[in-house]
Formats: structure tokens, C-alpha cells, sequence
């Protein structure tokens, strides 16, 4: 009984490693979206399939007849009834248990062939022989394994009764089947998938499904100049959102032919396709057309002037979901057409929302429609490297070529006037003709390199052509030009979040003579200003479609979820500025009523005694409003209500669930003040007038941490870091929260939104929380700490944290080390040094001190 | 053993069999399998085969086409820089001459036109002016057309009231002041929206506004909404079935509270998008309650500069559950900043109908200045474009305001102002001392004194240049282009300073740029028995004032001393010196709402202040000579600005118990 279970067992296991190592081996090695893997898989079935087989029928049709038997070093088997190795046909395969097999199964196992992807067997040329080999090498990769891993393997099957020996057989053979047919449920799914997407990248845009267009078919009503949001578009279908993120649908792509099968436009261009890449690329798309809050056409119209109008109006209204345009979003960047060149597109399309480069303020809807800038396909293909801000050869240059005879003049006129430093390019005429003529521009005979030229130049004109958008505008702005806009009316790209102001210079036609004038009036350090903010919104909001597409539905979805709307900081201040800018959250100079005092928060752990002397020190206060104790002893219960001093203000006391350092900075409740002094159970040798007058402090400074004992951190030079110095020094960085005010939101904050893992470090340390609070505090107010009133000889404030040691050598690095620790998280240093401490006006001044207000100070 | 054999076989075999259907059929099998990205993710846009092949929306020929069309016909009304011809302003900018009101004016009109009056744009004469304002009388009165008309151009026609325009003449090109007009006649870039003014608004300074701590109070509504007969209704923070079309009266539970007709004590305040509920919306402001506007149909006063999304919420009313639920998730640090916006915005533009009607004309100066006009910060961050002047720069580190902001911090060094009025003796010790100082750059002699200012100065290691003043008080305040740092020690000859005391006020001032920081000070302080302002110098606890005779400060407080305060002002403080220094108080205090600095000085000052009574023990009856100034002032400013302060920053070390070598500051201690 027992001898027929263990080799079951045995078996089962060793066909596991098996595949395990195969699948380790061969497969994983490659990445697991391989498409070979599947088939690979498959491959692996046969041979193993081959494999079963060959054991099934051995010793007769294994194959390797023909190698030495010399070679073969039976495995010593362990227990008395060692038998010599039947099998020994297979013994070459057995020789070093791994090596040779696995070179021979590498030799003929699949390798992924990039240009392909398809599995090529490496040595073999044709697939039989491949399937030849590799099933003789199952067998041997299965055998060696059973020697690698189970010294008995080999010698099992023979040793069985033939009856049991079939059963096994199938048994194994089932187990087997089921364990591939697992292996390629697993990956199954994958690879129909692969195949399916494989076949929908194959997909051409000749083949897209051909919508025939009624003549008759409906025209949607021209646009509706009155439409707000509140107005033409449907909110429902946005509804609430957690993550205040609009869903949107992209149509798929038709070929709309009208009744004689004529094409009412081209497919699709480039860009935008681009641009619906785009959208279905980022977070906003869906493809789930009952879910979307605003839906984009698949009909392209960035350029009016190849559309037939009518037609493209009603592609658009037979459009699945139209409903007379509501929530549907056209881009378009070239509208209107000779004659007249209108400043929005003609399409008639009711309620639907325009995205157009061009608007004029006749045609734009303020806070509906979105006013897009013209891409310049140069920005693509020419790479102008940031120059940085500063004077250039030109300082005013105009490089466009079709320029109305009128502005020409005027120009022409500057030139003449100032000289060199104006430069107006022109077409060039004499160049053989050419796609590059594009990026070329001529002054007089001298041939100029566009974009590059834009480089040369501290002011471009960007003139107004037939239409108002002009995608020099996108070219100027990538050479850090600043470009001078001219053309009245015209509504500047992205004008609704972009700063304009900050990056150009907007000139009324009528003043085109005094353009030099004006410009020669703005302060160098201005134009450095705009210089470098003209490139950074090329490169943030007109590099590539993506970014134009992306920029057109956030302001979009800013609408539609005002609260989580991006501020105007986020928009227009560059990188840089972000990074060194600190908003203060507490902004407003706002001095704080007396009246409303402040809590005091007393964290404890066990120490009653000294805990109910601070108790009574800090209730004589005046301005002390609550107590509130934080109890953070789980094993013991806070002594009993009839215990605790009669204070005149309510008594809290809060039990925590964790002995943490960081429960004394938690948001709780039952703080109702803003002021909140954090003080330990052992400080009792602050006297009443010294924590009214840090009280009177903090007032005036209510955004800064308002604390007694100072300290501060210096670099040590030696070590390449920061230190902690506690000695008495000239300056101050840090206060101890041991006993400090500072505003209740920097509890939130500190609870909230501690960067990095600096809380949880503090918890585990069980130390340096008042360091993190100088930090917080610190970097999210850019100010420094004040420090109120004269040294005092205190009982070592920051002991409480290891409790009761000295102020030693290990505590001190132990210190240092936070520092740098948070400074590290921080990515800087946020603490500032001052080498001031606020005193009472009359402190040790010549003046009798009955008459001080606070005359209890400094004293010992 | 064989039939044992047998069964387990069977067994084992349907054991294989039964996991081989579970694994199989079994889903967790396949996520078990590792995550591969298209599973599950939406069927994107394709990734067409032949995309490389697509055509590019426009072709570089069209570029050429693209000759624009003769001058486009421009249409009768207002349009962007054409309605204000710029031409006529000259290099001062703004000029406003207000056309005489016939008739009986109302009190709010009366306001306005002192307010133009008092203005610094203001001008008498028409011809030289380049902005003509027109002010529109009550919707039922008729208004002639004014007399250089010209088809309204150069033209601002003001309107308060929210009444259909009337009809008596085309407004044309002229600008339209209206208060909150409706979106769909405004027209941005030209028309200016004004806020929508209560009768009794004040004229000067106004009630400041009602924010008295930065963050919610715990116990303060969440919501008040604005409701009939110009009240508010709060409701609490779980109200959120409850809507503001009205459906709240039918809720059987107690969640509103009594309607008020005092400001709304609460965190949001929901406002109707009716234009007749506008007025509502400064009521909200001042109460520090954060606007909710429920779909809008008018312009929000001077949305051409202030950007409203930093103090409100443009909400759509459509949607009343989500907006209930995004108030009530709004993160806290949004919460405070909209909070305090509010009160900026209130304090710095809206408090009175001067500030309103200085706004309006400011935002014209503005759209004259164009490139060199205040940036958005100036507009947006305390203390506001009222107090930023852009002729003294347009770049936010040159005020003592931004540095925060714009992660930079002030100049390193200063320059000494000292300024003779008296001859006598140079103030050699001073100055020495003075400039023995690292951080002084060059030392100014201001010289106002009758006498011809003495040839030889004394040798220094900074540069010294002597200025010939004019002779008059205010004349020290005078924004000198040899000033040329951002710090200025103001000095009296008769100031005894040493070098650390230089040092270490000057370390002070570089934390504090927007304040005062000095050595000799005075407080303020309400006279019961006469019913008025009053100031002292004797010793107190406290103190509100630091004298200009030894004191750090921003040079831009130069600049705004002599531009913006009114004439008049400035004549009171020169008919008594002792009175500028109470000016420049009154000034700083005004723009920052802070007190200024006191630091320490080792010897009794008192030589310092001879236009003030001296030091302890002259008893009260030694008042200063202008006692008077203060009260007039604050009558002029409308209020008191003036802050008090309890402390004094001394250095780190001061007085302590600790060897005197270790202290950088050990001068300043005396004995």
C-alpha cells in the first residue's frame, strides 16, 4: 500500500518541477506578454505529450539508443534495495543531472524573434525535426530532473507492476493534460487579446465603415451665441464624481460619402488623430457611451477650408447622441474661409462646445466655448533648444510671410527708423521651389533659417492674417520670443486660465506706429520675465496636440467641478516658481482677539504628580480657555475625576488607543481655539506671566511656532551634515514644543499631511516630533520660529522623549540624525535662522516693575 | 490491497479531475495570472496602420494664402482699445474729469464724486483729461447727451443701479461702469463691472470685515443660504437633502436656524444666480462667508483684474446634492485660503465707496499702462493694487510684499537716511558708526536746513552724497532716486546709534520687510475725557508707533507716502514735523494691519526725540505738541490703523546668565 502511494506522490511532484522550471526558465526569462508564450506553451504540451508516451513504451521506443550506457553513474539509492538503472537508454540525458539536457532543451526551445514575434526554433531548421528533438528531450529534461530532485525518480516506473503501471500512466497523463490545459487558461486570454489588438492596430483608415448622408438628412442650427454653461450644457450627464474628472467619449471613425457617394471631407489629418490618440489615451476617455459627460466627434474639422459645410453639419447631427450639439466638443484651429474669414468655424453646430483657435471677441462665448492656439507642425520637427533670457541681436523682429500690405508698411517704416535692431523678414522668391521654402525667410538678399531666426530676436510680431489665429504664434513662443500681439479682437489662445500678460505684449492695430516705443518702455528685467514664461507655456500648453488637447479639457472639467479647479498658480507660474514659492496657509495679517484665548494640551504619560502641578501652574493663566490632558498610557486608567486639581476652566481628559509621540499634535475636537499650547507634564517652571506674554506672542505672530526653549541647526563642515545644537548660541531655528503656541491648523496639517514617511518615523523613533513640527511648520510658511522670553534652566525638556536620561552624547546624534532625516524628506531645508527672541517691551529696562506688565519673566 | 488499490485510484483520478474542473472554471485562477494592461482597460481610439500616411491639417501653402482682408470694418460699439484712445492720457496716465451733475444728486452719487474728486487722477479741466466720466442719474431721470460726447469715446458711463439702461442716448463707444451687469451685455475688455453698493455704504475706510480667526469656528454652520426679504438662513453640515430651491421648508427636521438679518455666521454662503440677489454677494464677503454663486447671469465686480475663484465657488444650481457634497469634502486648506481671500478682497477693494470708485479707476489706469501695469499678484495677494503702486515697479521683489510668494528675500544691505533740518554739528559719531556697519551701502545727507550745507564731510568707507531737500517735513518721505536699496535707516543728527545696534535691527527688518522696525517709540491711545485720539511717548507697556528718527524701513514706503496719500495729508503732516512721523505710522500700519518692530537700544534715547516730550518721570501732564495730529488723522483715514504691540525682539542672548564673550550682541546690553 505504501509503496504504491509514494510514487504517485513522487511523480506528480516531479512533473510539477518540471513545468515550474520550464515555465521559469524558458518562458519567464522573457517578458510574459511575449506573444510566443501561448504557443511556446502549446509546444511544451507536445513534447511533454511525446514524453508520456516514451515513458509509457520504455524501454523499447525510447530514443538515444545509440549513446554509451558507459556513461551512466547509477544514482545511489538510499535504503537496502538499491537496483542498477533500468533505463539506461536514457542515461545520456542523466550525466550531470543538469547541464547536458538543458543545453540540449535550450537548443531546441522557442526564442522570442523580435522582428516576428513569432517563436524560431534555433538550430533546427524544419519544424518536424524540432518536434523530433524536443520530444526526446522532455524525456531527459523529465528524468534529470527526477535525478536532480528526487534520487528515487528514475527507478520508480520500472519497479511497478505492470497493471498499476497503466494506471499511473493515465493518471499522470490526466494530471498532466490538466495541468497544460491550466497553463493555457491562464494565459489564454492573453493571447487572443494580443491577437486582437495586434489585429486592431492592423486596422486601416481605408476601411472604416462608409455612412451614406441623405441629401435631405437634418442640419443642425447655426451655433448659439448666448450659450453659457448654465445654459446649453447638460451637467446631469456629468454627475457626481469622486475624483471630479469628466468622462469623455470619442465617436468612432466613418467615412461620410453623400448620395452620389462623394466624400464629404478627408477622413482624418494627422493631428487629429493626434489629438482623439490623445484624449483616449488619458484619464478622462471612456469607451462606455452611456457613462460620458461630454462626447468628441471622430469628424474632423481643425481646418474649415477642405470641408463641404452643409454636409459636415449633417454628419454631425445624425451623430448617435447629438441632441442638438449639447456636451459635444469640436475642435477646430483654421475657421472660416474666403472671402470673409470668419473668426469661428461655419459648421452649423447648435449647443456644441468650440474649441477654435482664432475666436474674436465677437464669436467667442466667454465661459463656454474654449479658445485653443493654432499648432504649428514645426514645433514637431525643429528642436530649438532653450536659450536663456537676455538681450539679442534683434529687438523686434517680424517673420511672417503673408503680412498685409498696410502692416508691411509699417513695419517697413520701423525698420527704417530704428535701424538694425529691427529686422522684417519676408517670403523668399528667389529660392527654387520646394517643401523647405517654409523654413526659410529672406531680408533683402540674406537668407534666414525659420524657426531659428526667432532665436535672434527679444520681441516678434505676431500680425493678424486672414484669420486671427496665427501659428507663428506657437513658434515665437518656442524661441523664447516674446511675442507682440497684433490683431485686435482676437481672443488669445487658452486666454480663460493663461496669464497673457506675463508673456506678451498685446498692441492695438491702430498703435502699430508706436510699437518700438512701447516695447523700449518695458524694464529689462521685465522682458527676462517674459522671455522665459513665453517658453514655458510653449512647452507646457502649445508643444504637441497632446498638450493642447489635455489643456482644452481641464478648463473644461474645471468648469464643470469648480472646487477642485487648478488655481492660477498652477497654470502660469513655471516649474521653477513653483518650486521656490511658499503660500503661506495663513496668509491674511490678522491679529487674533484676546478674548478668545487658547488651549493647552498637556501630554502624559504617568507622571500625576507633576502632571497636576502643571495643571495649576498653566490654569492661572488668564488667557487659558481649555485643558485638555492626552492620556497615553493604555495600561494604566487616568486617576479618578475627584483626583485632578479645580481648575476655572474645563478639564479634558483624551485616552489614546497607541502610546505615540504624535497623538499630541492630533486634530482633536475638543480644541475650539485657534491658539494651542503644546506643553509637556514636566514643564512647571514656566510662571503664569511668561506663557500669558508667549500668548500675546503668538498673536501677533499666528502663523509661526511661538515657543520657549530654542535651538537650532548648524552644518558641520567635517561630517558634511546637519547638526543639533542645544548650547547657548547667538541663534535660533527651532523651539521645543515641550511648551509652545502655535495655530491648531498646523495640527491638521501635521497629522494630514506630513511628507513622506517622517510621522511614522517619528512614532517608531519615539522622538523628534518637535523637530517635525519645526520643519512642518517651517517649510509650509517659509517664516522662522519665535522664541519667547530668556533662557531658562529647564528640566531638560527633551528628555521626556527617552525619559529621564541626561541630555547625553547618543541623544544629541540621535538629534542630528532627525535633522538630517527630515531634511532629506523635505528635499531641503525649510528651517530659517534668526538672531532674535521676543521679550516684554519693558524687559529689564530701568523702569519700576510693579508697573511692567509682565514682570514675572526670566526669573529663576 | 488490490481493491484498496483500485478504489484510491478511482479516487485520486476524480480527486485530479474535480480540481482540474475548479482550477479550470475558476476566475481567481485568472487573476491569478499577472496583470497585463489591456485587460479590463477600455477600448481605446485605434492605432491606425497607416497613420504615418495622414495628411496634416494644413499645408504650409495655405500660409501663404492667409493675406488678411483689408481692414476689417470695426462695428459701432466698444471693442478692445478702441473705445479708449490712449493717445489723449500722455505719459502720466489716467485722467478723469467728472461731469458736473445738474440737479439734486442722491447721497450715493454725492460719495462717488468725492471719491473721483479725491482721487489722484483726478482733473479739473476737460481738455486735458482722457477719460470723461459720465454719472447716470436714477432709472426714472432723464440724461442729456453730454457735450464732448463724440460718439462715446474716451467716455465712462457709471451706472449703479441694476436697472435696464436708459434709453435716451446710444451709449455706442462708451465704456459702461455698471454694477453687476448681466453676462450677456457685458462686454470684457471694455466695460468695468461694479459691485452692486448698499445705500448706506460708507465713504472712506468702512466697517472692516468680520473674519476674526483664520480657520472655521468648530461650531460655526457650514452653510447659510440667502433667502427672502434679504436674510440669511443657516443650515447645518448634514443637511445635504436640503436644496436651495426652496424644497428645505419642507423638511420636518430642525436643521435650520432662526433667519438672521445680520451678516451670515457661517463657513459657505449659497447665493442665487438672480442679478437682484448681487447684493448679497458683498454682505457674504464681509462676513467671511465664502461665496457660493449658483450659476451667475452677472459679471462679478472687476473679474477684469481680481480672479474670484481664490475667495468664491462658481457653482451650477442645477446640481444642489454634489455641491452640498463638495462643500462638505473641501479640503481645510482650501477652505482657510478662501476664507481669507474674502477679507483681503473686502478690505483692499469694497470697504467703501472710495476704494470701489479708486478700484474702477485703477483697472483703467491699468488697460492704459498695458505691459507695465500691477501683475496678478499685485491684484490678488495683500495688501492689494490700491497699495502696490505700479509706477514704483511692476516687479513683485521690488515690494517689501512678495518675497514669500516669490521665494526670494530682501536685499542684504541698506542705505542711511539722515536728515538735517537744524544746523549744527555734522553728525560725525553717527555717521561713523553707521557705516562701520557690513551691511550699509551708502550713507544720504538729507539737507533741508536754510543754511548752505557745510563743504567737507568726514571720510568714510561707504559712499556718502548729501541731498538738498525742500525745506519741508514730508520731505524726508520723498522717494529719492539715490536711495538705492530696498532698506532705508532713517536718521535724525541727534540719533545716538552704535554699530551692533545697527546690525541687529537691520537682521530684524530683513525678517520683517513690510514693517517698521525701530528703537524709539510711542503708543496711542483712546482720551475718554476728550472724547479723541491721543498719543504719548511716555515709557509703557506697549507701543504702536516707532519714530522715523531711528528706524529700518522699506523704501517703497517712500514712494507710497508721497503718490498715493492725499494732498491734504500730507499738508497737515508738514505744518507740524512731529506729525510725519505719525503719517508714515499711520501708512505702514494702513497697508500691512501689523504693528511695527521695537528692538533694543542700550542708552536712554534721549536726545533723539526733541520735537517729543522726553523719556519716564515728565509725568502726564507733558503731552507732545501736536497732540492733535493723531486724531485728525485718523479722521481723515476713516479709522484708526494703528496696531499695538506687547514686544520687543531682543537678541537671543540678551541679559541672559551666560558668559558675555559668547554674545555677538554684548553692546547692546549697557552695564
Amino acid at each position: 500500500m505504501h509503496s504504491v502511494k509514494l510514487p504517485f506522490r513522487k511523480v506528480v511532484r516531479s512533473t510539477a518541477l518540471v513545468m515550474t522550471r520550464l515555465r521559469l526558465r524558458e518562458c519567464y526569462k522573457w517578458s510574459v506578454e511575449s506573444p510566443c508564450l501561448g504557443l511556446q506553451l502549446l509546444s511544451l504540451g507536445q513534447r511533454l505529450k511525446r514524453a508520456v508516451r516514451c515513458i509509457a513504451s520504455a524501454p523499447r521506443t525510447c530514443p538515444g539508443e545509440t549513446r554509451s550506457p558507459a556513461v551512466l553513474t547509477p544514482p545511489v539509492q538510499q535504503g537496502a534495495k538499491a537496483r542498477p538503472l533500468p533505463h539506461a537508454q536514457c542515461a545520456p540525458c542523466q550525466t550531470p543531472p543538469g547541464p547536458r539536457a538543458c543545453a540540449l532543451f535550450q537548443a531546441c526551445s522557442c526564442r522570442p524573434d523580435p522582428g516576428r514575434g513569432f517563436l524560431q526554433p534555433r538550430r533546427s531548421s524544419t519544424r518536424a525535426a524540432v518536434a523530433e528533438e524536443c520530444g526526446e528531450e522532455a524525456v531527459c529534461v523529465i528524468m534529470c530532473a527526477s535525478v536532480k530532485y528526487n534520487i528515487r525518480g528514475p527507478a520508480l516506473i520500472p519497479r511497478m507492476k505492470t497493471k498499476h503501471r497503466i494506471y499511473y500512466i493515465t493518471l499522470f497523463s490526466i494530471v498532466l493534460l490538466g495541468l497544460i490545459a491550466t497553463g493555457m487558461f491562464q494565459f489564454w486570454p492573453h493571447s487572443i487579446e494580443s491577437s486582437s489588438d495586434w489585429s486592431v492596430e492592423k486596422r486601416s483608415i481605408r476601411d472604416v465603415p462608409v455612412v451614406r448622408l441623405p441629401a435631405d438628412s437634418p442640419i443642425p442650427e447655426r451655433g448659439d451665441l448666448s450659450c453659457r454653461m448654465h445654459t446649453c450644457f447638460d451637467v446631469y450627464r456629468c454627475g457626481f464624481n469622486p475624483k471630479n474628472k469628466i468622462k469623455v467619449y470619442i465617436y468612432s471613425l466613418k467615412k461620410y460619402v453623400d448620395d452620389f457617394g462623394v466624400p464629404v471631407s478627408d477622413t482624418i489629418s494627422r493631428e487629429y488623430n493626434e489629438l482623439l490618440t490623445a484624449i483616449s489615451d488619458s484619464d478622462y476617455y471612456t469607451d462606455d457611451i452611456n457613462r460620458a459627460c461630454l462626447f468628441v466627434p471622430s469628424i474632423d474639422v481643425l481646418n474649415q477650408s477642405p470641408l463641404r459645410i452643409k454636409e459636415t453639419a449633417q454628419a454631425l447631427a445624425q451623430l448617435s447622441r447629438w441632441d442638438r450639439g449639447t456636451n459635444h466638443l469640436l475642435f477646430n484651429m483654421l475657421p472660416g474661409g474666403p472671402p470673409d474669414y470668419n473668426t469661428a468655424l461655419d459648421v452649423p453646430r447648435d449647443r456644441a462646445l468650440l474649441a477654435g483657435g482664432g475666436f474674436s471677441t465677437w464669436t467667442y462665448r466667454q465661459g463656454y466655448d474654449v479658445s485653443i492656439p493654432v499648432y504649428s507642425p514645426l514645433s514637431a520637427e525643429v528642436d530649438l533648444p532653450e536659450k536663456g533670457p537676455g538681450p539679442r541681436r534683434y529687438f523686434l523682429l517680424s517673420s511672417q510671410m503673408a503680412v498685409h500690405p498696410e502692416f508691411r508698411e509699417e513695419l517697413e517704416a520701423l525698420q527704417a527708423k530704428h535701424g538694425e535692431s529691427v529686422l522684417v523678414l519676408h517670403q523668399c522668391t528667389n529660392l527654387s521651389e520646394g517643401a523647405l521654402s517654409v523654413r526659410k525667410r529672406c531680408h533683402k538678399h540674406q537668407v534666414f533659417h525659420y524657426p531659428q531666426v526667432l532665436q535672434e530676436a527679444t520681441f516678434c510680431v505676431v500680425l493678424r492674417g486672414a484669420r486671427l489665429g496665427q501659428a507663428a504664434l506657437s513658434d515665437v513662443l518656442q524661441a523664447g520670443c516674446v511675442p507682440v500681439v497684433i490683431a485686435d479682437s482676437y481672443i488669445l489662445p487658452f486666454s480663460e486660465v493663461l496669464d497673457w500678460k506675463r508673456a506678451s505684449v498685446v498692441v492695438p492695430e491702430e498703435k502699430m506706429a508706436d510699437v518700438y516705443k512701447i516695447l523700449q518702455s518695458i524694464p529689462q528685467r521685465q522682458i527676462q520675465e517674459m522671455q522665459r514664461q513665453a517658453r514655458w507655456f510653449w512647452e507646457a500648453y502649445f508643444q504637441s496636440i497632446k498638450a493642447i488637447a489635455l489643456a482644452t479639457l481641464q478648463i473644461i472639467n474645471d468648469r464643470i467641478y469648480p472646487y477642485a479647479a487648478i488655481s492660477y498658480e498652477e497654470w502660469n507660474d513655471p516649474p521653477a516658481v513653483k518650486w521656490s514659492s511658499v503660500s503661506n496657509p495663513l496668509f491674511l495679517p490678522l491679529i487674533p482677539p484676546q478674548s478668545q484665548g487658547f488651549t493647552a494640551i498637556v501630554l502624559t504619560y504617568d507622571r500625576v504628580e507633576s502632571l497636576f502641578r502643571v495643571i495649576t501652574e498653566v490654569s492661572k493663566v488668564p488667557s487659558l480657555s481649555k485643558l485638555l490632558v492626552v492620556w497615553n498610557n493604555q495600561n494604566k486608567n487616568p486617576p479618578e475625576e475627584s483626583l485632578w486639581p479645580k481648575i476655572r476652566v474645563p478639564l479634558k481628559v483624551v485616552r489614546t488607543a497607541e502610546n505615540k509621540l504624535s497623538n499630541r499634535f492630533f486634530p482633536y475636537d475638543e480644541i475650539e481655539t485657534e491658539a494651542v499650547l503644546a506643553i509637556d507634564d514636566d514643564i512647571i517652571m514656566l510662571t503664569s506671566d511668561e506663557l500669558q506674554f508667549g500668548y500675546e506672542v503668538w498673536r501677533e505672530f499666528p502663523d509661526r511656532l511661538v515657543g520657549y526653549p530654542g535651538r537650532l541647526h548648524l552644518w558641520d563642515h567635517e561630517m558634511n551634515k546637519w547638526k543639533y545644537e542645544s548650547e547657548w548660541t547667538n541663534e535660533v531655528s527651532m523651539v521645543l514644543t515641550g511648551a509652545a503656541f502655535y495655530h491648531k491648523y498646523f495640527n491638521y496639517l501635521y497629522t494630514y499631511k506630513m511628507p513622506g514617511d517622517i510621522k511614522n518615523w517619528v512614532d517608531a523613533h519615539m522622538n523628534c516630533e518637535d523637530i517635525a513640527m519645526n520643519f512642518l511648520v517651517a517649510n509650509v510658511t517659509g517664516k522662522a520660529v519665535i522664541k519667547v522670553t530668556p533662557r531658562k534652566k529647564f528640566k531638560c525638556p527633551e528628555c521626556t522623549a527617552i525619559d529621564g536620561l541626561s541630555l547625553d552624547q547618543t541623544h544629541m546624534v540621535e538629534r542630528s540624525e532627525c535633522i538630517n532625516k527630515f531634511a532629506s524628506v523635505f528635499g531641503t531645508m525649510p528651517l530659517k535662522v534668526v538672531e532674535h527672541r521676543a521679550d516684554p517691551v519693558l524687559y529689564k529696562d530701568d523702569f519700576p516693575e510693579k508697573l511692567k506688565s509682565f514682570p514675572n519673566i526670566g526669573s529663576l | 490491497m488490490q481493491f484498496w488499490g483500485r478504489k484510491s485510484l478511482w479516487l485520486a483520478l476524480s480527486a485530479s479531475w474535480l480540481l482540474l474542473v475548479l482550477l479550470g472554471v475558476s476566475p481567481s485562477l485568472r487573476l491569478a495570472a499577472p496583470p497585463r494592461p489591456g485587460l479590463g482597460a477600455p477600448q481605446g481610439w485605434p492605432r491606425w496602420l497607416d497613420a504615418g500616411l495622414l495628411q496634416s491639417f494644413s499645408q504650409p501653402e495655405e500660409l501663404l494664402e492667409d493675406v488678411p482682408q483689408l481692414q476689417a470694418p470695426r462695428g459701432e460699439s466698444c471693442q478692445r482699445g478702441a473705445c479708449l484712445d490712449t493717445s489723449k492720457c500722455g505719459s502720466d496716465g489716467l485722467k478723469v474729469f467728472v461731469y458736473p451733475v445738474a440737479g439734486p444728486i442722491s447721497e450715493t452719487h454725492r460719495k462717488i464724486l468725492a471719491s473721483v474728486e479725491g482721487s489722484r487722477y483726478h482733473t479739473r479741466s476737460a481738455a486735458e483729461a482722457c477719460l470723461l466720466l459720465l454719472l447716470l442719474p436714477g432709472p426714472h431721470e432723464r440724461s442729456p447727451v453730454p457735450p464732448q460726447w463724440n460718439g462715446g469715446r474716451n467716455h465712462l458711463v457709471l451706472t449703479l443701479h441694476p436697472a435696464p439702461r436708459p434709453r435716451t442716448f446710444q451709449l455706442a463707444q462708451a465704456m459702461v461702469a455698471e454694477a453687476s451687469p448681466t453676462v450677456d451685455t457685458f462686454r470684457p475688455g471694455c466695460d468695468v463691472a461694479l459691485p452692486l453698493l448698499p445705500e448706506a455704504h460708507p465713504l472712506r475706510a468702512g466697517a472692516p470685515g468680520q473674519l476674526r480667526q483664520h480657520s472655521p469656528h468648530p461650531r460655526a454652520a457650514l452653510l447659510a443660504l440667502a433667502s427672502e426679504r434679504g436674510r440669511w438662513r443657516t443650515a447645518d453640515a448634514n443637511s445635504s437633502a436640503c436644496s436651495w430651491d426652496g424644497r428645505c421648508e419642507q423638511d420636518p427636521g430642525g436643521e435650520l436656524s432662526q433667519p438672521t438679518e445680520t451678516l451670515p455666521n457661517a463657513t459657505f454662503c449659497l447665493i442665487p444666480g438672480h442679478r437682484s440677489d448681487a447684493w448679497r454677494f458683498l454682505q457674504a464677503l464681509q462676513a467671511g462667508c465664502i461665496p457660493v454663486l449658483l450659476s451667475p447671469l452677472w459679471e462679478l465686480p472687476f473679474s477684469e483684474r481680481i480672479d474670484w475663484t481664490k475667495a468664491t465657488i462658481i457653482a451650477d444650481e442645477r446640481q444642489p446634492r454634489q455641491v452640498l457634497a463638495a462643500l462638505q469634502e473641501m479640503p481645510l486648506a482650501r477652505v482657510l485660503s478662501l476664507r481669507q481671500q474674502t477679507q483681503f478682497l473686502w478690505a483692499a477693494y469694497f470697504s467703501s465707496v472710495e476704494k470701489v470708485i479708486h478700484t474702477m479707476l485703477e483697472i483703467l489706469q491699468a488697460r492704459i499702462l498695458g505691459a507695465s501695469a500691477q501683475p496678478w499678484l499685485l491684484w490678488n495677494s495683500p495688501p492689494g493694487a490700491l497699495l502696490a503702486l505700479p509706477t514704483y515697479s511692476t516687479h513683485p521683489q521690488d515690494f517689501p510684499f512678495y518675497h514669500l510668494q516669490q521665494g526670494s528675500s530682501p536685499e542684504g544691505r541698506f542705505s542711511a537716511l539722515i536728515w538735517v533740518e537744524a544746523p549744527g554739528q555734522p553728525p560725525l559719531k553717527l555717521i561713523e558708526a553707521v557705516a562701520a556697519s557690513q551691511h550699509c551701502a551708502q550713507i544720504l545727507i538729507l539737507w533741508s536746513s536754510e543754511r548752505p550745507s557745510p563743504p567737507r564731510w568726514p571720510e568714510t568707507s561707504v559712499p556718502l552724497t548729501v541731498l538738498e531737500g525742500r525745506r519741508k517735513a514730508s520731505d524726508r518721505f520723498f522717494p529719492y532716486s539715490a536711495i538705492s536699496t530696498d532698506a532705508i535707516l532713517s536718521l535724525d543728527p541727534h540719533s545716538s546709534l552704535s554699530t551692533s545696534e545697527v546690525d541687529f535691527a537691520f537682521g530684524v527688518w530683513q525678517s520683517f520687510p513690510e514693517r517698521m522696525v525701530g528703537f524709539v517709540t510711542w503708543s496711542h491711545f483712546w482720551d475718554e475725557a476728550r472724547g479723541s485720539w491721543g498719543y504719548t511717548a511716555e515709557t509703557a507697556n506697549e507701543f504702536s508707533m516707532v519714530l522715523t528718527t531711528a528706524a529700518f524701513y522699506h523704501r517703497y514706503y517712500h514712494t507710497l507716502f508721497t503718490r498715493s496719500l492725499p494732498k491734504a495729508l500730507r499738508t497737515l503732516a508738514d505744518g507740524s514735523p512731529a506729525c510725519v512721523d505719525v503719517l508714515m505710522n499711520f501708512l505702514v500700519a494702513a497697508v500691512t494691519k501689523l504693528p511695527p518692530i521695537k528692538v533694543p537700544q542700550a542708552k536712554r534715547h534721549h536726545e533723539a526725540a526733541p520735537r517729543a516730550p522726553a523719556g519716564p518721570g515728565s509725568g502726564p501732564e507733558s503731552q507732545p505738541p501736536a497732540r492733535d495730529c493723531v486724531d485728525q488723522l485718523a479722521a481723515e483715514f476713516g479709522h484708526m490703523p494703528l496696531v499695538t504691540s506687547r514686544l520687543r525682539l531682543d537678541p537671543v542672548l540678551f541679559k541672559d546668565p551666560v558668559s558675555v564673550q559668547r554674545k555677538k550682541y554684548r553692546s547692546l546690553e549697557g552695564r
